[in-house]
């Protein structure tokens, strides 16, 4: 019986199926608030207020055809949209979403949170460059210069955190986490982990590896049908992902835990703040995407090595004093 | 060690570009180290078929050349007429032609900074600058009839006049519009992601500019004083007042505050045309044949100097009618910006930017009737029969 539960939790809630619904809600949030943000309407059409809108996207996409160029590298550029969406569904099993820990939990998950970041970024710049395609190649090199901007000063925050809890369980650290950090000795941690998430997520200011006015689409160019679903899936499941591990790490996960009530409304409860938290830092993504221009790479690189690199070690020092 | 460059096309289809154009950039990594242009996508044979048609159906035809700066077309071509036929129009319809030109000027560089925004992924700006920009096109559709094409002038004169309630309202907008121009302004210079990407971005040197023949805002944004209007009056601009702007920074930067200072000056020149207009009619009635004889009509469009050569040969249809678009004025330019030399290295994420910064047309440009292959040293020139014959259609 245990074992049936463990695959639904892991098939349906709060696994893959709610978290795949939640991304695609997430990115109508998104395209809501950065069309209101400009002055626009954003989608309208489809469901109310366009709310189905992502899901008939990716509906009408996976049944679009679906393109592999003769010079692209067949079996790599098949499999790369597959993989990418795995890293991230195995990511969002790590994260609380319903209860005080995730579905994996161990010691350690932090670093395979982090890590799952990096090998995410190091499959799009394959993606790329088995496509064999000018525009692609230049995208997939932008997309791993713009790793090796952001990934030391987002490695640093998170260490910070794991400092400050002296914990490497996702779970523990969120535990652990008081309500005065975010005001105190991990608020530029948090501002350093939006701003190297904003990178990961490749969005403005930091959509250098795909912008579309210099390289059409950087690494994406090639992609078309099926695999640009999934790509696309994976990112707005990255999304749920990365404001999920900000939530764990600096907003106390999917708490606060009760003691003594009924363990299906403490899940209830758990969803219900996870999905308010992840909200609030999807909403400030989205303002970011709204006020920037996009930057060039070598203005990023040297914006993270000059500023991010050193403040997040700053911020390192300042979590062992305080906390 | 071998460096690896090679060849990236931009156009003839690239989200960059809005109309068919090919750059091919020889790049080296993200540096850019040589660039080719190639236009002539576009060829429409406007010149030939405004042999075939008379005076006044020309007039529409003008009006098509350019979807932006349209007006500027037209009253080149009826400037043209009115010269050869050496008649004057009536004051009252040379200050209506100012207005509406410069009304079309601020709708077009409302619309080059909105274009300019996206090109750096700074869409908030662009979808806030063409909001702004649609009460100029109200406007527009109001005293016109249209939003896009005009068809105001005419041969003689304006084809409509202005209403006193028109008036108020071309006023009421030209408030807002001053006051959003003057916000951009401030917020752009205190944007820093912003001034990042255009500060030292496609430098044109003011020898450079001279020696490449630039022409409009983009000669104007380095340091050269040229300009059709304060040069050579036309219409009523002898009378109406206006500062040339010019700026001497010679990169996108400057480009960007000449068109948004001369926004802010044509706001000033609109509503003086209101406050001075005289009173009278709009329009004269001029004969449908016009003499034999050769004449050059020149003014200042937005994007820079419109020319137009009309020889007549006594009919009620032009010889031979040639057009000079303002951008292929400024394609030497455009590949002078986009060429590294020196410390001053071009990437591949100035490209849009720097390109974008001349305020392209590029299918207003296309006038190609000689095809040259450099690598054969041969030229041709494809008439109606070759076409066919390379249609398989003989």
């Amino acid at each position: 019986m245990s074992f049936f539960l463990d695959i639904l939790s892991i098939l349906l809630f709060p696994g893959f199926v709610f978290v795949i619904v939640l991304a695609l809600i997430y990115e109508w949030i998104d395209r809501k608030f950065y069309a209101k943000l400009q002055n626009r309407m954003g989608p309208t059409y489809t469901g109310p207020a366009g709310f189905l809108q992502p899901f008939a996207d990716l509906i009408k996409l996976l049944a679009k055809e679906d393109i592999t160029p003769i010079a692209a590298d067949r079996p790599f550029f098949s499999v790369t949209p597959v993989v990418a969406l795995a890293l991230m569904l195995t990511g969002v099993l790590i994260i609380p979403i319903a209860g005080s820990s995730g579905l994996l939990s161990f010691r350690g998950d932090v670093i395979v949170a982090v890590a799952l970041m990096t090998l995410l970024a190091i499959v799009l710049f394959l993606s790329g460059l088995f496509s064999v395609n000018r525009f692609s190649i230049i995208g997939a090199e932008r997309a791993v210069l713009q790793l090796l901007g952001y990934e030391i000063p987002l490695m640093l925050a998170v260490l910070g955190v794991a400092l400050g809890a002296g914990s490497l369980t996702l779970a523990e650290i969120a535990g652990s986490t008081k309500a005065w950090y975010l005001f105190g000795p991990q608020v530029i941690g948090f501002a350093i982990y939006i701003v190297a998430a904003q990178a990961e997520l490749e969005r403005v200011p930091f959509d250098i590896p795909e912008a579309e006015q210099e390289i059409v689409a950087g690494w994406l160019t090639e992609y078309s049908g099926r695999k640009l679903a999934l790509f696309r899936l994976t990112r707005d499941v990255e999304l749920v992902y990365i404001s999920g591990l900000a939530a764990a790490l600096f907003l106390g996960g999917a708490g606060p835990i009760f003691e003594g009530i009924h363990p299906w409304m403490q899940m209830l409860l758990s969803t219900f703040f996870f999905v308010v938290k992840t909200v609030v830092i999807l909403l400030i993504l989205s303002t970011i995407r709204a006020l920037f221009a996009r930057l060039r790479i070598d203005q990023m690189v040297d914006f993270s090595w000059k500023y991010l690199v050193p403040i997040s070690l700053l911020q390192m020092i300042l979590v062992r004093l305080v906390i | 060690m071998a460096i690896s460059t090679f060849d990236v096309p931009v156009g003839p289809q690239h989200p960059a570009l809005k109309e068919p154009v090919n750059f091919t950039f020889t790049v080296d990594g993200e540096h850019v180290v040589g660039v080719r242009p190639r236009i002539g996508y576009n060829h429409r044979g406007i010149e030939k078929a405004a042999e075939s048609r008379t005076y006044i159906q020309n007039i529409y035809l003008m009006e098509r050349i350019c979807g932006i700066c349209s007006v500027a077309h037209t009253t080149t071509y009826v400037q043209n007429v009115e010269y050869v036929l050496g008649k004057e129009i009536p004051r009252r319809a040379e200050f209506y032609r100012v207005l509406i030109n410069e009304l079309n000027r601020i709708h077009s560089h409302l619309l080059w900074l909105g274009v300019a925004g996206h090109e750096i992924g700074f869409d908030t700006l662009f979808m806030y600058v063409w909001r702004d920009r649609e009460h100029v096109m109200d406007i527009l559709e109001m005293l016109t009839g249209n939003r896009v094409n005009y068809a105001i002038n005419t041969i003689g004169g304006v084809r409509r006049d202005i209403t006193p309630e028109m008036v108020g309202k071309v006023r009421k907008v030209m408030e807002v519009v001053e006051q959003r121009v003057t916000y951009y302004r401030k917020a752009a210079a205190a944007e820093p992601t912003l001034l990042t990407r255009v500060k030292g971005i496609g430098v044109l040197k003011t020898e450079d500019a001279l020696k490449l023949c630039a022409v409009g805002p983009t000669a104007r944004a380095s340091g050269v004083k040229s300009d059709v209007r304060a040069d050579d009056p036309y219409a009523a601009y002898d009378e109406v007042p206006f500062n040339l702007v010019s700026y001497d920074l010679c990169d996108v930067l400057s480009r960007v505050l000449v068109r948004v200072d001369e926004t802010l000056e044509s706001v000033k020149m609109v509503k003086h045309c209101l406050d001075h207009m005289p009173a009278g009619p709009v329009r004269v009635k001029l004969p449908r044949v016009v003499p034999a004889a050769e004449s050059v009509s020149r003014i200042e469009a937005p994007r820079g100097e419109v020319i137009h050569y009309l020889r007549s040969n006594g009919t009620d249809k032009p010889e031979r009618y040639k057009v000079r678009a303002p951008t292929l004025g400024n394609i030497p330019s455009v590949c002078e910006m986009l060429t590294s030399k020196g410390d001053y290295a071009v990437r591949i994420g100035d490209i849009p930017i720097a390109l974008a910064s001349i305020d392209p047309c590029f299918s207003c440009t296309d006038r190609a009737v000689l095809f040259i292959d450099p690598s054969r040293g041969k030229e041709w020139l494809w008439t109606f029969e070759h076409i066919r014959k390379y249609a398989g259609r003989v």
